[in-house]
């Protein structure tokens, strides 16, 4: 049984890379565009980890992040950011949000993948 | 409908069993003692190992029995439910699930997950029997479902085997809220290493009626296995960082790396934090977690950054220790650096110098001050001399450095030299800070590296022998000095076997150096070591014995005015002591005459000074031996040494003539045909050192002094005190003049020589030594001794 991860990013091609990293390493990846689209999508279905940018259309990240832990479903499911060095503002709202676990962009695929081993092992 | 099918329907129907077994598990927490949840919870078990009987699954029934069983105890109320056993059987779920996944591929499972059966078998055979069970977790981790279901254990003795790592975890109630599954991490330590053991700690898991589900109670004491740095391991716990309290202990084969990576960091300033981090001991994490504690500790001032590691269980205390010496050492080497002028040595040497003719000068105005009897005068010299003298005090001082920096040279010569002969031995160093002089420490090293050395090579045994003599199996060697009384003292100590007084007798027989009749003290067989060509090893090894014997290594101790002695207790030891004086420039001497002539004797060499009664005189004629207090004192005569002639025969007026021309007063008193005025007689005659110079009775008076254990009578006619002398070298036309080491200018113009004290003893010595040794041809060419003393 594989472990589901969400990945929550405005841009298409990081979406892509990111996916085909997971998937080669045997997770099964569902993408979403933005947080309103990510919220959409947690509709019960078990994710064992959600990746989410925090600037994007619509929804950001911390909304999304606010919203989905507020979700019986999915409160106990890690969230990793993806931010840029310069967020450390953003990043301690992400926190306080519910949001422990960080990835600086821009990330090799393979920082991203140990990121997610460590919370969440194929 | 085939087997396939069945199979199907049997995967598709357990799973739904499981999810209602977890969903039961989940349950049960709040409503303990709902039977129907129970009954759930064991139906679920029971049905899945019957049906997997059916398809002759037989690690599923094995397992699901023991499962079974545990749950049918709950139910008989044997066993109460807690959130431990929860825990557990939620692994149970997961892992059935990982079985049930293998069944649906059509796969045979792999070791890895028999070996997850047998040991969640084994904890829960725990709760069938009085069994105690160590478990041991590696290998993959189980299913799990993404909620937290940290394993259960019981707690196991904690003997940590000390090539692993230690790692000791207590996460935050919160911290399954923020999505942070303790199990995770653990697992994810799998990926780069093992786990060797694993405790889970349980004491903070409150009473069932308390328990808040989303709240993690746990607590993990893992033995790690892994080859990855403390960074990386730390690394494995980024995102918990903050809801966990880590600590992450290094193997004990660890400790010796960072120690020894501590000692090698650059000279360079560091906070202690600092070089914690760059050894690879403490991680930036843990410094930044460390100096926040630092700063919240209620205490004024705050405690210090290291006791504040090592109570937290960061860093091991000895590393702490370790990089406090560092730092230490870097500090003391950046104030010898930073906060100090440097000055060319020459200039140093320029300003001594001219405090050197200060001081004469200040000398002579003295002189001429007591002479002229002006009272102001006298005050204003007084005055001056005291402030010379204290200009020369701290002038001296600019020349001292500490003898550390030496002597942790030697850490590298003892580290090379006893990985060379395969010995272990180590170095202990005291006495670091003692300062002397530049020239002395820069001269010293040579005649140290001889000693250590021969302390390395002929001083320690083999670790075998020491062993066997009952001494521990590293040998050490101490480097130690100190100040005695006026002189600087360094040890070279070794705890060796001592010297073979033995070998060191029938060794200088077979030179030459000594006949076999001679009986010698064992301080002169110990002695002989420093003898010209003398070497008792036996095997020339690569290290010592080169050729360059330890007489070298006396004779350039003795030019830099000291001495080296030896004491040796065989099966203890050897120590080596160098006696040095504390500055080459400027001594304390004793002023003594020899007629008209003045000579300067180095004062801590002067043991006393004897009158010789008219009768001792007379006794003592034509002989060169006394009797002091029944031991008998070789003595030598400097009027005869030196050759000096009597006093010219006396002008007219005997009492003028001699002031005149002894005083020799260095404003430009005309040196004859002029006579002191009454006053000026009656203030050379009130002060006795003039009184001397002025009335020079014949009698003698013997200067008793002391160099390497052996006394010597010098027999002077007058003593005039103790005198600053400073030490001007002889031009190089001298260089030859045996007994004379140099000459210092008086107070009156006059030159004074200064006595080589070493060089007349050890030729007194000799010449007693030659009288024992006569009948042996070549001893009296070895003696050397000057025409003047031979009778």
């Amino acid at each position: 049984m594989a472990k589901n991860i969400m990945i929550v990013d405005d841009s298409a091609s990081l979406r892509q890379v990111v996916s085909i990293t997971l998937k080669g390493a045997g997770y099964d990846v569902i993408e979403a565009c933005d947080g309103r689209d990510a919220l959409g999508k947690l509709d019960g279905r078990k994710l064992h980890l959600i990746i989410s940018d925090v600037n994007m259309p619509n929804m950001d990240g911390i909304s999304f992040v606010k919203a989905a832990k507020g979700l019986p479903a999915y409160k106990f499911t890690p969230i990793i950011m993806l931010t840029t060095e310069a967020g450390e503002n953003r990043k301690l709202e992400g926190q306080s949000a519910g949001a422990k676990a960080w990835v600086v962009k821009p990330f090799q695929p393979a920082q991203m993948l140990t990121a997610v081993s460590k919370l969440v092992l194929p | 409908m085939n087997l396939d099918d069945a199979l199907q329907t049997f995967i598709i129907e357990a799973r739904e069993l499981l999810e209602h077994m977890e969903e039961a598990l989940l349950r049960i927490e709040q409503t303990p003692d709902d039977p129907d949840t129970l009954n759930a919870i064991f139906r679920a078990a029971h049905t899945i190992k019957g049906s997997a009987g059916i398809f002759g699954i037989d690690h599923i029934v094995s397992f699901t029995h023991v499962a079974e069983s545990v749950l049918d105890k709950v139910r008989g109320a044997e066993l109460r439910i807690n959130s431990e056993l929860v825990a557990l059987f939620l692994s149970v779920c997961d892992h059935l699930g990982v079985l049930i996944g293998h069944v649906a591929e059509g796969r045979t499972p792999n070791p890895d997950v028999h070996q997850a059966s047998s040991e969640l078998a084994d904890k829960l055979q725990a709760y069938l029997g009085p069994l105690s069970h160590c478990e041991a977790m590696a290998g993959p981790p189980v299913e799990h479902a993404g909620k937290a279901e940290p394993v259960a254990a019981e707690a196991v003795s904690g003997g940590v085997d000390s090539d692993n790592w230690h790692i000791s975890l207590r996460f935050d109630r919160d911290v399954l809220k923020n999505g942070m599954d303790p199990l995770a991490f653990i697992r994810y330590l799998t990926t780069f290493g093992s786990v060797v053991h694993l405790v889970t700690l349980v004491d903070g898991v409150p009473a069932l009626s308390e328990i808040d589900p989303e709240a993690c109670y746990l607590g993990f004491e893992i033995s790690y296995r892994s080859d990855a740095n403390k960074a990386a391991i730390e690394g494995a716990f980024e995102f918990v960082r903050d809801d966990a309290t880590i600590h992450i202990l290094p193997p004990h084969s660890r400790i010796s790396d960072y120690l020894r990576l501590i000692a090698d960091l650059p000279k360079e300033e560091l906070p202690l934090g600092e070089i914690l981090v760059r050894c690879g001991t403490l991680t930036r994490a843990e410094l930044d977690y460390a100096r926040r504690q630092q700063a919240a500790a209620a205490e004024q001032p705050s405690p210090p950054i290291g006791e504040v590691l090592v109570e937290n269980r960061l860093v091991r205390a000895n590393v702490v220790a370790a990089a406090l010496d560092k730092q230490k050492q870097v500090k003391e080497h950046k104030a010898a650096e930073g906060s100090l002028i440097r000055v060319n040595a020459e200039k140093l040497d320029e300003h001594i110098n001219l405090i050197g003719e200060l001081i004469i000068a200040s000398a002579g105005t003295d002189l001429i001050a007591r002479c002229a009897n002006i009272p102001d005068l006298s005050e204003a010299a007084a005055r001056l001399s005291r402030l010379v003298e204290e200009v020369r005090d701290s002038a001296l001082t600019l020349r001292m450095v500490q003898i550390g920096a030496t002597f942790n040279k030697f850490q590298r010569v003892v580290h090379d030299m006893s990985t060379e002969l395969q010995k272990d031995i180590r170095l202990e160093i005291s006495g670091a800070e003692t300062e002397l002089d530049k020239t002395v420490v820069e001269r010293i090293g040579d005649p140290l590296t001889h000693l250590v050395r021969n302390s390395l090579d002929h001083g320690i045994e083999a670790a075998e022998v020491r062993v066997a003599c009952g001494k521990p199996a590293q040998g050490t060697i101490r480097l130690n000095a100190y100040h005695d009384s006026g002189s600087i003292v360094i040890e070279v100590a070794d705890d060796g076997g001592g010297l073979d007084k033995q070998r060191i007798l029938n060794k200088a027989i077979e030179r030459g150096l000594v006949t076999a009749e001679q009986s010698l003290s064992d301080d002169e067989i110990q002695n002989l070591i420093f003898e010209p060509g003398f070497s008792t090893a036996e095997q020339v090894s690569n290290l010592s014995g080169r050729g360059v014997g330890m007489d070298v290594v006396r004779r350039n101790i003795t030019a830099l005015r000291g001495s080296v002695d030896i004491e040796s207790v065989a099966g203890i030891g050897t120590t080596m002591r160098i006696r040095l004086p504390l500055t080459l420039a400027i001594i304390d001497g004793f002023l003594v005459g020899v007629a008209s002539s003045s000579f300067v004797v180095p004062l801590d060499t002067v043991v006393e000074c004897i009158e010789l009664s008219a009768s001792e005189i007379l006794a003592a004629q034509g002989r060169d031996q006394l009797d002091l207090r029944g031991e008998l004192l070789p003595f030598i005569r400097l009027k005869e040494l030196f050759d000096i002639a009597e006093p010219l025969p006396m002008a007219n007026d005997p009492d003028d003539e001699e002031c005149a021309a002894d005083v020799r007063l260095p404003y430009g008193a005309p040196k004859t045909g002029v006579t002191l005025t009454a006053e000026g007689i009656a203030a050379l005659s009130a002060d006795p050192e003039l009184a001397f110079i002025l009335n020079p009775v014949m009698r003698e008076n013997v200067v008793v002094v002391q160099y390497a254990g052996h006394r010597v009578g010098l027999v002077v006619e007058s003593l005039m005190g103790e005198f600053q002398t400073v030490i001007r070298p002889l031009g190089e036309v001298f260089t030859g003049i045996e007994g004379i080491s140099g000459f210092t200018i008086l107070g009156s113009g006059h030159v004074a020589l200064i006595l080589d004290v070493p060089g007349l003893v050890r030729r007194v010595v000799v010449r007693d030594q030659q009288r024992y040794v006569a009948k042996v041809p070549g001893a009296a060419e070895r003696g050397g001794r000057m025409p003047s003393m031979i009778e």
